[in-house]
């Protein structure tokens, strides 16, 4: 059986010619019936006749190439900066990997899981570090070792030698370190004291013992330092001297001795500035790697918790510590997350905001993809979500990825409160995110473009107020939302006793003579006032910025298409969120989940009772957090 | 996890995306047209009876689709009528699709200038329109749904919540008597409902995506279904207010209800609200009319999706200016209604029939 086409498109055809004789020139049934038989090509031709003017034409074209202009600029950028960067291509980095950590072995004693790892870790890293070249080794001769060490820093005068004789054999050997970097003290009671009373070591042991038998000797009786590497690499062990641990070279061995006994300044465990807490533990992260690790193994007792351990930076090394629960993150992120470390190749990682920038999926969007913190609390939070956490040395600030939209807007308090309290406070940042964002917009389009959608009598009253403003509405609120920035960015630099006076200063007194000087409205004020508040009230600071550069881009919406431009403005901003990922998981994906249940932990905290599972847009291996 | 695009989606996604394809535009006008048709009262009876007709194209499209999982009515129809036929068909269909898209957007249109942006150049409205969903689409039918879930809660909300507040002007008597010039009137009113209720065609390609296609048949059920109290009440509500008279003298019954109430509660007047999220529905039935015509073209040429989004920008904006006059928008709305109900009514049984006959052959 076949359906007769020609009976259908007739009576399309009919139809097309009931409607097309009221409006448009019409080629007709029996027309149609051909072209429609002959496909998409016929079709536009017919279409293109019934073409209304070459206004529209010319929009239309307008219509097409402003988008297609605008992805073109964005392949462009992106191919510029393909060229330009590693990411992506090099899934294998030869670098990365880097030396074994020196810093942690204390704690990765805990747990067996983390120090299979970190093994791995340094196979890769020496397998990747021979690549660089023929490198200087020690010949086990002292003077020569001496002179080949002092050539390798000649221009380095804190690195300093001390010369010794071991024990009652007489054996020379020498032991660099640096002014400052190493633990003085230390050193002499656990390694000078011990080297040069080792009597017992050597009883019965008339000659100098083979290298190997010495190094079990001096390893096992005499040296009292938990932290021993060996190497007979030049370059390395300067590395390692240069980070505060003490090298001990000893006449006949080729390898010398890497004797952990860093102490660098510190600073002590404080309470995180940028996120103060009123309920929760009032510890931060500080500037050393081992400091937070450590921060974190305290959290409590658990085998799981994964530190891998990275070297970023081509010039200048830093470590970098990968963190995760292994059961709980998905291997899948692991990997990703390994394999965007190592093409960072930047030569120096000053910050980890460094790593922010250069991990992050799309650097073209206005919202972070990696969050950082400085609440140990929060890190551990997020690693039994399922995420994971890098921590870099010389900087507080960890960063917790992947991220979705709605921790931006979490606070690690809403669970150490009851329920009510946490729900109610996250209904209250959204509210205040969302007038934040469109407080100003919604003032303008509502003034400029239809006063008569407000009450009557507030219309009456704003407008009133507004007589004397010689500015419209878009300039007037520019006007007040760029003084109240730059108030927000110089009272963050001044002086913490200047700070408040300035505040009151800018925010009073010049609000009150601007609106005196019939400079701006009053009710603007209130609106700019209120949008600055709120934006203060955002959790997390960066998120904060986010708002405020996006308000702009509201304003400018709503001063050009009004109520129209404002709701387009948020389905433009919706539909970006909605395309962006961080690490493979929709940024958006806490508002519109794959599964319901997701939203359990969104705007309403629902009680800890409830909250029996993960988040499952990160597939977790261990779905289950309670039972 | 990473990189890794779940193309595929649930069945309450599709049930969400069905729904918001089916809520139109047409909330604001389907009170007049049904009232023109009936000229009674009882133009709701009307509405539930059209609504229920179509799940019946919507569940024997549900069917077809069902038959070939995984694949879209582009990639399957060559299986059943044969290369050129399908292609045939495959255009009209996508045609249907951009023609459908720039309705919307007209309507969209013609709102937004006549209540909100009096003076602003309707091509700049537009323009904006369709850029942001060019932008949406490229992100492919999980950004679609997730838009439709983003915009749901939104929607429903304000609407059922003004539809409250409208009470105010309601009064029973303009919707009595009930049946006073028997069935004639209610069938005559059906007629005027193809326009809101059609949502076969987008089950064409959405069943390809959904991760259980056993259930398409529930989700065109459902999804036809949930609409049907959105025109019921919206229906009843501006007939109760105004009358038939009333209602067939007002181009947007709907937003003149909402315009002819004032609330002393925060804001006085809705329809600002209103506007906002109907734009917002708007928006997502215009994105997923533009999906399905862009992936229909793209998998009949053999093109890229996004090239084709592109593509189709003009040709909907052409056709979305096409119409002088409002009236003419309206004939064209009644003609694309007209359209569906032929292709989507008359082809969903042969085409079953077609795909299960070829089947058993092969078999």
């Amino acid at each position: 059986m076949r359906i007769n086409p020609t009976a259908v498109f007739g009576a399309a055809g009919f139809f097309c010619g009931k409607f097309g004789s009221k409006c448009m020139i019409h080629p007709g049934p029996a027309k149609i019936r051909t072209r429609i038989g002959k496909g998409a090509g016929r079709m536009w031709n017919s279409i293109i006749k019934w073409l209304p003017g070459w206004g529209e034409l010319l929009q239309s074209l307008m219509i097409l190439a402003i988008p297609l202009g605008l992805t073109r600029m964005m392949l462009w950028i992106r191919a510029q900066e393909g060229k330009a960067s590693t990411r992506g291509q090099r899934a294998e980095g030869k670098k990365g990997g880097g030396v074994p950590s020196s810093e942690d072995t204390a704690e990765a004693a805990q747990s067996s899981i983390a120090a299979s790892d970190k093994k791995k870790s340094g196979a890769e890293a020496s397998a990747g570090g021979e690549e660089t070249g023929p490198p200087l080794r020690y010949s086990g001769c002292l003077e020569e070792d001496v002179a080949k060490f002092r050539a390798a820093c000649a221009d380095m005068s804190d690195v300093n030698v001390r010369r010794l004789q071991i024990g009652s054999l007489r054996i020379p050997a020498a032991l660099f370190f640096v002014d400052g970097l190493t633990d003085k003290e230390g050193m002499d009671i656990n390694i000078l004291k011990p080297l040069m009373n080792a009597v017992l070591a050597f009883e019965g042991i008339s000659a100098l013992p083979p290298p190997e038998e010495l190094k079990v000797i001096v390893t096992q009786r005499i040296l009292q330092v938990s932290e021993i590497e060996y190497t007979n690499e030049v370059m390395q062990s300067l590395k390692k001297v240069l980070f505060g641990s003490a090298v001990l070279l000893v006449e006949g061995m080729s390898e010398v001795f890497v004797l952990g006994t860093s102490k660098g300044n510190t600073r002590a465990v404080e309470e995180p500035i940028s996120e103060a807490l009123l309920r929760g533990p009032r510890v931060g992260f500080n500037e050393t790697l081992s400091d937070n690790t450590a921060l974190l193994r305290r959290h409590g007792q658990h085998t799981g918790l994964v530190m891998r351990s990275f070297t970023v930076g081509e010039r200048i090394e830093k470590e970098m510590i990968l963190t995760y629960i292994k059961g709980i993150a998905n291997e899948e992120l692991i990997e990703e997350i390994v394999r965007r470390i190592h093409t960072i190749n930047i030569d120096d990682v000053q910050e980890s905001g460094f790593i922010e920038q250069l991990l992050e999926d799309n650097y073209l969007s206005p919202f972070q993809q990696i969050q950082s913190t400085e609440r140990p609390d929060r890190v551990m939070a997020a690693l039994l979500e399922g995420r994971a956490a890098l921590l870099l040395d010389g900087t507080p600030f960890a960063l917790i990825m992947p991220v979705t939209f709605g921790m931006l807007l979490q606070s690690p308090e809403d669970y150490y409160d009851r329920w009510f309290s946490g729900s109610l406070l996250r209904i209250l940042r959204f509210g205040a995110a969302t007038i934040s964002l469109f407080a100003p917009a919604l003032y303008i389009s509502f003034l400029s473009f239809h006063p008569g959608l407000i009450p009557t009598k507030l219309a009456i009253s704003i407008i009133s107020s507004r007589q004397g403003v010689p500015f419209p509405t878009l300039v007037e609120a520019l006007i007040m939302e760029v003084a109240i920035e730059i108030l927000r960015e110089a009272g963050l630099r001044l002086p913490k006793p200047i700070g408040p006076a300035m505040g009151i200063v800018g925010g009073l007194i010049i609000g009150q003579a601007a609106v005196e000087a019939g400079i701006v409205s009053p009710i603007l004020v209130i609106v700019v006032a209120l949008t600055a508040i709120s934006s203060f009230s955002v959790p997390m600071y960066s998120a904060g910025i986010t708002l405020r550069l996006l308000r702009f881009v509201a304003m400018f919406f709503a001063a050009f298409f009004g109520l129209y431009g404002i709701v387009l403005f948020f389905l433009l901003l919706s539909s970006h969120l909605i395309n962006l990922k961080s690490f493979g998981v929709p940024y958006l994906s806490m508002i519109t989940p794959y599964r319901m249940s997701d939203l359990r932990d969104f705007v309403i905290r629902i009680p800890l009772q409830l909250m029996k599972r993960r988040p499952t847009m990160l597939q977790p291996q261990d779905k289950i957090r309670k039972r | 996890m990473a990189s890794k695009t779940q193309d595929r989606i649930t069945t309450s996604q599709a049930v969400f995306i069905l729904v918001n394809y089916v809520l139109v535009a047409s909330v604001f006008t389907l009170p007049r047209v049904a009232a023109q048709k009936a000229g009674t009262p009882d133009i709701w009876l009307s509405i539930i009876c059209g609504g229920l007709l179509f799940t019946i194209p919507a569940f024997l499209i549900a069917c077809l689709c069902r038959k070939f999982p995984g694949e879209t009515f582009f990639q399957f129809a060559p299986k059943i009528m044969g290369k050129p036929l399908a292609l045939a068909a495959g255009t009209l269909v996508c045609l249907y699709f951009v023609c459908y898209a720039a309705f919307e957007l007209r309507s969209v249109q013609e709102v937004t200038v006549f209540f909100l942006l009096e003076g602003t150049p309707t091509w700049a409205v537009a323009a904006l329109f369709l850029w942001v969903a060019l932008y949406l689409c490229r992100g492919g039918i999980n950004a679609l749904s997730r838009m439709c879930r983003l915009i749901t809660p939104l929607a429903w909300t304000i609407f059922f919540g003004v539809c409250l507040l409208s009470l105010k002007v309601f009064d029973l008597d303009n919707l009595r008597p009930v049946l006073s010039e028997g069935i004639a009137p209610v069938l005559r009113g059906i007629g005027a409902t193809p326009l809101s209720f059609t949502s076969g065609e987008a089950l064409l390609f959405l069943v390809a995506f959904m991760d259980k296609p056993k259930q398409a048949g529930r989700v065109a059920v459902l999804g036809t279904i949930i609409t049907i109290p959105f025109y019921v009440t919206s229906a009843v509500l501006t007939i109760g207010a105004f009358s038939v008279e009333g209602v067939v003298t007002r181009t947007w019954p709907f937003i003149d209800l909402i315009r002819s109430f004032e609330v002393a509660f925060l804001f006085e007047r809705f329809e600002s609200l209103l506007l906002a999220i109907w734009t917002m529905q708007i928006f997502s039935t215009f994105c997923i009319a533009l999906y399905g015509a862009a992936l229909g073209f793209s998998q009949m040429t053999g093109l890229k999706l996004n090239h084709c989004l592109f593509a189709l920008l003009p040709l909907v904006y052409l056709i979305t200016e096409a119409p002088r006059t409002i009236n003419n928008v309206f004939a064209f709305g009644h003609f694309i209604g007209d359209w569906a109900v032929l292709m989507f009514g008359g082809l969903s049984l042969p085409l079953l029939f077609l795909a299960a006959f070829r089947r058993r052959k092969k078999a």
